[in-house]
């Protein structure tokens, strides 16, 4: 009689799980996202958008990211993606997931009207989700996300610091730069301030240099194996460092401060200069709604190449390819993305518009950060990429010289020893 | 205190109270809700618990059945696997079940997480009972499940009160596993009220402090209603195991 009954639940259990429908579509688009600080602006958006044009956008937050992405996972995993969701990992997981048949292909509705949907956003939001053709991961080339917003991570200034140590504009040069951060300590300021306790902030920050002394072929030379660490290209921008050092430009315990803490820092007053990524305006607002300050682009030390600075899309969405609102999905993104739509968000939210026409109505200090989108690159839109672990010797080691445990050719020598290692692994940069 | 002053007035008693905080933190954070919910999930899941580990240890601890030993360490094995490791099959099971966004899918995948340590709690003290008070009550009429609720139940009380306040705790701060199974937000329990003020860049430190200090009160009453049993159930539980 057991053995009847445990059979009968199990089939009835079997038979609960076969009954579902395929989704039909409705007049109802679900958004999954995390951006705890847009929530209220999405909400708002989502009811003007259902004024508009009758279709209700159910805005779901699900934060911290980290828990977002699992949610996200689970959910491919269980085919019940929403309509529009994000993917925040790196961009081999979002290949999975365009692979998986997860995220539709955006191009023709970018393209469709003379391209007017691509070519009113920002190229480097656009590329963060784009696959050229011929891409590593052997995905259809195309556009497969949508910036919300961009962000890029620039240098920022204290004013009224800077004029109490009598600078009345910032460095152009690094140089300058140098002899303004002496100025400061004569008069008891501390110069600069940022997360370098967080590994890809202090990356980002030499990435920059590195772009600026050696341009982007030789890099990505190094990446492939065909210059070494040791180069003296590379001793230059592990230079910097022992400079930044000895000359006290630095903040003290900056190799374990996280960004969180630099952040209060700059926003405080305790520090004229600060290297920090865009949505630092809404942070330090929050903080300090009287802090006077600019924004710069790190001051470059060589004149052979120009500087790039990190910047992309802030955050993105796709659309489900499995959804049966795929159109009304790809159509609320376009509205989202629209001129109107994006003033709104950047004034309520303090990111940069991934709209460019909506640059004209932001505030100024946004306007400053928006003029670094031009000379802007990233990781994630580069040919190809270090081998982590060879990334981590090099940021470590740029710590290690920081505290001055090792000299700038200890760590390209170790550098070089962790690339060589990976590469008889077989383990090359992608 | 103002978020602009949380950074600078770094006394113990703040110069500027403003209790306004705790108005903004019921409100923004729709804690009317949250709090109901966070009642429900925690009377049901606790009962629950109680209920199932209960008779489950009883079984393990008096009864011979065949396999007993493998499934009891099994389940004591559970306790090993974390939560976030179980994420992905978790959640197909209860989407595969239709049970993603009810609340009794959220409750049954609590019930789960709190029954190992449960279990092994109860049959520590299941063990310990007198062989000669099951006899009486067998004398006197009882059968399986009578033993169980006249005399186990009653044995084990400073058990069952550790496990009420363990698993108490552990679904009123539960929070992620809510949050991948449940999407209505009406359905989400207090902790989601917190996340609303802790923002991926800025935190609204004023407010999320004035909601900590709402959601951490009603468990602090637990605790200290309930303090001797904790001190009394463990330091049982160790003498046996």
């Amino acid at each position: 009689m057991r053995k009847v009954i445990t059979l009968c639940s199990c089939f009835m259990l079997v038979l609960l799980a076969g009954c579902s429908q395929p989704p039909k579509p409705s007049n109802k688009l679900h958004l999954w996202h995390w951006m705890t600080d847009r929530n209220d602006t999405f909400l708002k958006l989502a009811q003007e958008y259902k004024q508009e044009t009758g279709i209700k956008v159910s805005i779901q937050l699900f934060a911290p990211s980290d828990s977002y992405s699992q949610k996200v996972i689970a959910a491919a995993q269980a085919d019940v993606l929403p309509d529009i969701y994000g993917i925040l990992d790196k961009k081999s997981i979002v290949a999975d997931f365009i692979k998986a048949g997860l995220v539709a292909d955006l191009t023709d509705a970018m393209d469709a009207d003379g391209g007017s949907w691509k070519n009113s956003l920002f190229d480097k939001g656009l590329a963060d989700k784009s696959f050229e053709a011929g891409n590593i991961y052997g995905v259809k080339p195309g556009i497969y996300g949508v910036p919300i917003d961009v962000t890029n991570e620039q240098m920022l200034y204290n004013k009224k610091l800077l004029s109490k140590a009598g600078i009345n504009a910032p460095p152009k040069t690094f140089d300058e730069f140098i002899k303004d951060a002496q100025a400061l300590r004569r008069v008891g300021i501390t110069p600069f301030v940022s997360g370098w306790g967080e590994l890809w902030l202090l990356d980002c920050f030499a990435s920059n240099y590195a772009f600026n002394i050696m341009g982007e072929e030789k890099i990505f030379a190094t990446y492939r194996g065909k210059v070494k660490y040791t180069d003296p290209d590379w001793i230059k921008v592990f230079n910097i460092f022992t400079e930044l050092r000895d000359k006290g430009v630095l903040i003290d315990g900056i190799v374990t401060k996280g960004n969180k803490y630099a952040e209060q820092d700059f926003a405080l007053e305790r520090a004229a200069f600060a290297f920090n990524g865009s949505w630092c305006v809404n942070v330090y607002h929050n903080m300090n709604p009287n802090l006077d300050y600019g924004v710069m682009p790190p001051p470059p030390i060589s004149s052979a190449y120009p500087l790039k600075i990190w910047g992309s899309a802030g955050s993105s969405f796709v659309v489900n390819a499995g959804s049966p609102n795929k159109d009304k999905a790809i159509a609320f993104l376009k509205w989202l993305t629209a001129k109107k739509q994006q003033v709104v968000l950047a004034q309520e939210t303090n990111n940069l518009p991934s709209n460019k026409e909506a640059l004209s109505v932001i505030s100024p200090i946004l306007e400053e950060f928006a003029r670094g989108m031009d000379q802007s690159t990233h990781p994630n839109i580069w040919p190809l990429n270090e081998d982590p672990s060879v990334s981590e010797a090099f940021d470590k080691g740029i710590q290690d010289i920081i505290i001055g445990e090792k000299t700038p050719l200890q760590v390209a020598q170790d550098v070089q020893e962790v690339k060589d290692r990976q590469m008889a692994k077989g383990n090359y940069s992608r | 205190m103002t978020n602009e002053t949380v950074f600078i007035d770094k006394a113990l008693i703040p110069h500027h109270l403003n209790f306004g905080n705790f108005a903004v933190a019921w409100t923004k954070g729709n804690f009317a809700v949250y709090f109901l919910n966070s009642v429900i999930y925690t009377v049901c899941v606790v009962t629950g618990i109680v209920f199932i580990s209960s008779l489950a240890a009883f079984a393990f601890s008096r009864l011979k059945f065949p396999g007993k030993n493998i499934i009891f360490y099994m389940f004591v094995g559970a306790m090993m696997i974390p939560l976030p490791g179980s994420f992905v099959a978790l959640f197909v099971l209860v989407t595969k079940l239709h049970l993603v966004n009810t609340r009794f899918g959220y409750i049954l995948c609590m019930i789960n997480v709190g029954l190992s340590m449960s279990i092994l709690l109860l049959k520590t003290f299941f063990d310990k009972m007198p062989p000669e008070l099951e006899d009486a009550a067998r004398i006197d009429g009882c059968g399986k499940l009578g033993i169980w609720w006249n005399m186990a139940m009653p044995f084990a009380r400073p058990a069952i009160a550790v496990i009420v306040i363990f698993n108490s705790l552990n679904v009123w701060n539960e929070y992620i596993l809510a949050m991948l199974l449940l999407e209505d937000t009406k359905l989400m329990p207090l902790q989601r009220g917190l996340v609303v003020f802790q923002g991926a860049n800025s935190t609204d430190y004023p407010v999320l402090m004035a909601g900590l200090t709402m959601a951490a009160i009603p468990i602090i009453l637990i605790c200290l209603a309930m303090q001797k049993y904790i001190v009394k159930g463990l330091s049982s539980g160790e003498v046996v195991g």
